[in-house]
């Protein structure tokens, strides 16, 4: 009968798949002794199954038996196995039983890894969370934005925003986009829900912007309610987010009710909700609440659609698929000179060379996920921009942590092995095999590294909270983790590190010869030495880098805080939407001038540290360089209440109606117009010289009044030339933007503490309102802007604090410890000394010496290191606080003084030590 | 002294190996204890509880002889030792000694 049938024999067995897999894992896990008997009978059953249920059902089993088999052969430890074949449940045991030996060692290790870890993971699910905005839009890949030069200043500088027109041309002339798309600031507005009249607050709206048609087609946001194809289509339709629904009308669904818009004229206009967004992720570049269609200011547009200088405008494009970025770069760099020049023809009266001085005038494409974390341009009209230098910075900060705390831990590894030196020489002459030492070093080492990993882990997520608040984000440890390729960093970092960590020792001892080991001259010769010093100073060098950095930060900071910005800039309050009033504000004035609060008040229509606006200028006569001046607009009292100091000339005649068109300058001002400076004043004075807007408008505005330098931006940068506007001038029409403030200097002797303050707020409020109960009251204060500016250096100050106080304990741990293990080998010479007359003094100073070298040559290296970064750092700022020796020196100390504490004990104990108890044994 | 109680799969084992006597090694026990307990039984669990029984003393063996059937491998063939066999008989004693002791059942 089983001759006839057509089983499967040997040979079909032997080329079997199935098989030859099963016995390939069979034989590479399990001991030689094994594979006779095991394959054997593995063999004879399949071939008894392949006849009754199939070769199918046989294979399956010969494999299902097999992984049995491995299963339960690794686990279990038979005695009739050979010594050789470490298995787990033996591994860990003799790992636990040496952490238990040396739980000094154990806690020091696990302590400054966890430390080094959770430090890292912090820092990546802040840098992950940074580099991941904008990464939700199902086009992202294919969407860029249109970027130019800042034509109204430095074209060098990049401007996130464009002219109208460059979309029109885009469209007309190259094919390669499928979509362009453009989005228009409108800047704040007064929104009241239609009907409420009065006793109502009127919400001002920031995040107000006009979209095209196809908005939703280049950036698919979630529609909650609404038609994607028609809510666009109406002029004067609004879309909302969900929770601006709710704002204005306390509930999401509002599709139909109306909403009315304060106009720059004063009037209110009627828009009606045709759409309800839902709330835009978190991180996107986009901070938007309400959108209206471009067709509801389509006079405007009309009017203003073909200019190349209405900057006010981004302007986005969803490219074809399959198209080469670089070649569709240089395509529209055709468009500037084709379609720009009617721009400057018709408004400045130049041609388009004469416009761009020579300066080319690029359209950039940025993509999309880029926008949030780039250096230039350096923000945009929406949401939040992060800065790449920060990121960079914590990312560095980040890596250093986790080296230093892999150098302890391998430092440690490698010095506590050397302990285990007879367990060795024991393991080997009982028969064990170098790969078995090898592989219970590394195992043990991995172990550590797995056990610290989930510690920090833990950590990480206990810790996150207070790290939001520190970095004012939302990040959740878990959608960070969520990432499988993290997931597998992670354990790639467990065993990459178990290796290295564990390598040394593990090859290193496990080669010695047995004899040796247990004849003990081993130990002497232990030569992990010069590496363990080495990564030593490796660590302290980062450390004392790290110290100064922080340093240098914090004295920075200082030292711009105490900068005189060339006026008083204390108890400046400064009330907000004025122009909001319209543009003769006199009553407004005399009404809050009724308050005896404060000793000036004076309107203006920017405010330092923010003036941002400027415009082309050019002093009197032929062939004079154009050159670009920020400008202002006051009224006298502004420049009484800052306070400016003339060199020569005077403030406005507030009496004087000629005045209205002259103007006053700083010296960087004169400077740049050729019109001297301070020393050449007395000799050929600027006053009466005459300044034109090289725009081609023929007006000429004199000058009656040369200011010092005063910081009309923050202190990061330089002061720029500016020109002082009378605020009834208008032949220039720059109106920095359109909004106009009053601000008071606070009288100290009458606003002596809070509740003062609050009253005259109230005060200040109830006037405003009683004159239009519809405008929004908001106000600030101007020591406040200037430190605004440095919130993020504040905040890489915090950060850098805390990182580099971590950065120094993890090096001190590893410095305890390796003090501890040196301190056990040095103990017989020590008390050798000792017996022979050396003194406890002697002795503490013989064993300090040797760390405080190794500190000493951290400092060498550290200080270029240290003073490189800080330069780096520091070249942002136009104000710099001086480097000097003295905060190297102070790290320096610092660090020594640290490192000396944490060896003292060690150092002393030895020192102190009886001879007796250590020498009685030889 | 320590717990040298035989499991339940343990004991099927060690009589199967005696029933088997110079014949015992990994597929005939298995097939064995399929034969008598009428339950199916993974050749794994067979030799893991073979080598158990071994640790404890309760069986020895020796590499035996080889046939075309496996491959031209060898067999493992397991017998009983003494101590294997007094384990044996003493839980059957204790099994007598506790069944003998039920009053009225059956």
């Amino acid at each position: 009968m089983e001759s006839t049938t057509p089983v499967p024999i040997n040979m079909s067995s032997a080329s079997n798949k199935t098989i030859r897999w099963s016995n390939f894992w069979i034989k590479k896990w399990l001991g030689e002794q094994f594979f006779e008997e095991f394959l054997g009978d593995l063999e004879e059953i399949h071939q008894v199954r392949a006849v009754e249920k199939g070769i199918l059902h046989a294979n399956m089993m010969y494999l299902l038996d097999s992984i049995h088999l491995i299963i339960g052969f690794t686990s279990f430890n038979f005695k009739t196995n050979n010594n050789n074949t470490m298995v787990f449940s033996n591994m860990l045991k003799i790992a636990w039983r040496h952490a238990l030996r040396q739980k000094q060692f154990t806690f020091l290790n696990i302590a400054g890894l966890t430390l080094g870890i959770t430090s890292f993971i912090l820092i990546a699910v802040y840098i992950h969370h940074e580099s991941n905005y904008d990464v939700h839009y199902a086009n992202k890949e294919r969407i860029f934005r249109i970027n130019q030069p800042d034509i109204w200043g430095d074209w060098d500088a990049i401007s996130s925003t464009t002219g109208p027109n460059v979309a029109t041309a885009i469209k007309e002339d190259i094919p390669d986009f499928e979509e362009v798309t453009r989005i228009l600031t409108m800047g704040s507005r007064i929104i009241k829900t239609t009907g409420s009249e009065q006793n109502f607050d009127a919400f001002k709206e920031n995040e107000f912007y006009a979209v095209e048609e196809n908005f939703l087609e280049v950036f698919n946001f979630d529609l909650l309610q609404g038609d994607p194809a028609t809510m666009f289509q109406k002029p004067l339709s609004l879309v909302l987010t969900a929770t601006a629904a709710k704002k204005y009308f306390g509930y999401n669904d509002a599709i139909g009710q109306t909403l009315d818009v304060k106009y720059y004229d004063g009037s209110f206009r009627t828009f009606t909700v045709t759409g309800i967004l839902a709330d835009l992720p978190s991180q996107t570049h986009f901070n938007i609440s309400l959108l209206t269609p471009l067709s509801s200011y389509q006079e405007s547009m009309d009017m203003h659609g073909w200019k190349w200088i209405w900057t006010a405008f981004s302007t986005y494009g969803l490219v074809k698929e399959g198209t080469n970025i670089a070649d569709l770069e240089e395509k529209l760099q055709k468009l500037p000179p084709k379609w720009a020049p009617p721009t400057t023809e018709k408004i400045f009266n130049q041609s388009f060379e004469e416009f761009t001085k020579g300066h080319n005038w690029t359209l950039y494409l940025q993509p999309l996920k880029d926008i949030y974390l780039s250096e230039a341009p350096s923000g945009h009209n929406f949401g939040p921009t992060a800065n790449p230098v920060f990121v960079n910075i914590l990312g560095l900060i980040a890596t250093l942590i986790l080296l230093l705390s892999s150098i302890n831990f391998m430092n440690l590894t490698t010095a506590k092995s050397s302990k285990r030196a007879k367990e060795v020489g024991v393991r080997k002459v009982l028969g064990s095999k170098r790969s078995t030492i090898i592989y219970q070093f590394i195992f043990e080492s991995i172990l550590y590294t797995f056990c610290s990993t989930l510690l920090s882990l833990v950590l990480v997520q206990v810790l996150i909270a207070p790290f939001n608040v520190l970095t004012e984000k939302q990040l959740v440890l878990f959608s960070f983790l969520s990432n499988p390729l993290i997931v597998l960093a992670l354990i790639g970092f467990v065993i990459v590190l178990g290796v290295v960590g564990g390598s040394y020792p593990a090859l290193y001892l496990s080669s010695f010869q047995p004899i040796k080991i247990i004849k003990g001259k081993i130990a002497s010769q232990f030569r992990g030495k010069v590496i363990r010093n080495t990564l030593v100073i490796f660590q302290f060098t980062i450390s004392i880098a790290l110290i100064v950095c922080s340093m240098v930060v914090d004295q920075q900071l200082k030292y711009t805080a105490q900068l005189d910005v060339g006026f008083a800039k204390d108890n400046i309050l400064q009330i907000h939407n004025i122009e909001q009033f319209g543009f003769d504000t006199e009553q407004v004035k005399t009404k809050l001038s009724e308050n005896i609060s404060f000793t000036h008040i004076g309107k203006s229509f920017g405010l330092p540290p923010n003036i941002w606006s400027g415009d082309r200028y050019k002093s009197e006569g032929p062939e004079q360089t154009v050159v670009q001046l920020k400008n202002v607009r006051t009224e006298p009292d502004y420049l009484d209440l800052l306070g400016l100091e003339f060199i020569v000339g005077n403030n406005f005649n507030p009496d004087n109606k000629a005045d209205h068109y002259k103007v006053i300058i700083n010296e960087s001002a004169s400077k740049i117009l050729g019109f001297g400076n301070s020393k050449s004043f007395n000799k050929d004075s600027p006053i009466g010289k005459r300044i034109q807007i090289a725009s081609g408008t023929e007006d000429l505005f004199e000058v009656i009044g040369v200011v010092k330098d005063f910081n009309l931006n923050n202190l990061k940068q330089a002061i720029d030339p500016l020109i002082i506007l009378h605020q009834n001038n208008d032949k220039v029409w720059d109106y920095g933007g359109g909004l106009s403030f009053y601000s008071m200097r606070l009288d100290p002797k009458v606003i002596q503490n809070k509740g003062d303050l609050a009253t005259l707020l109230d005060n200040i409020k109830a006037d405003l309102k009683s004159i239009d109960p519809a405008i929004p009251f908001e106000y600030s204060f101007m020591d406040e802007a200037f430190d605004a500016a440095f919130q993020e250096e504040q905040r890489t100050g915090k950060l850098l604090r805390i990182f580099t106080i971590i950065a120094i304990m993890i090096a001190c741990l590893g410095l305890y410890g390796l003090s501890t293990f040196t301190a056990e080998q040095r103990l017989k010479e020590m008390s050798i000394r000792k017996v022979l007359g050396a003194k406890i003094s002697q002795l503490t100073y013989l064993f300090g010496a040797e760390f405080a070298k190794l500190v000493g040559a951290a400092i060498v290296l550290a200080a270029p290191l240290a003073y490189f970064g800080a330069v780096y750092w520091l070249s942002d700022f136009a104000y710099k606080t001086p480097l000097g020796a003295g905060t190297f020196v102070i790290a320096g100390v610092a660090a020594l003084g640290i490192a000396m504490v944490t060896i003292a004990v060690q150092a002393i104990k030895t020192a102190r030590n009886n001879p007796v108890q250590s020498l009685k044994d030889e | 002294m320590k717990n040298k109680g035989l499991g339940e799969f343990e004991e099927l084992i060690l009589l199967a190996v005696c029933i088997l006597k110079d014949t015992a090694y990994g597929v005939s026990v298995k097939n064995e204890v399929e034969k008598h307990s009428g339950r199916s039984v993974m050749l794994g669990a067979v030799h893991i509880t073979l080598y158990r029984l071994q640790d404890k003393g309760y069986l020895s063996s020796e590499l035996g002889g080889s046939s075309s059937k496996r491959g031209d491998r060898r067999k493992r063939l397991f017998k009983i030792t003494a101590a294997g066999m007094a384990q044996l008989k003493a839980s059957q004693e204790v099994r007598q000694k506790m069944w003998s002791q039920l009053p009225q059942f059956q």
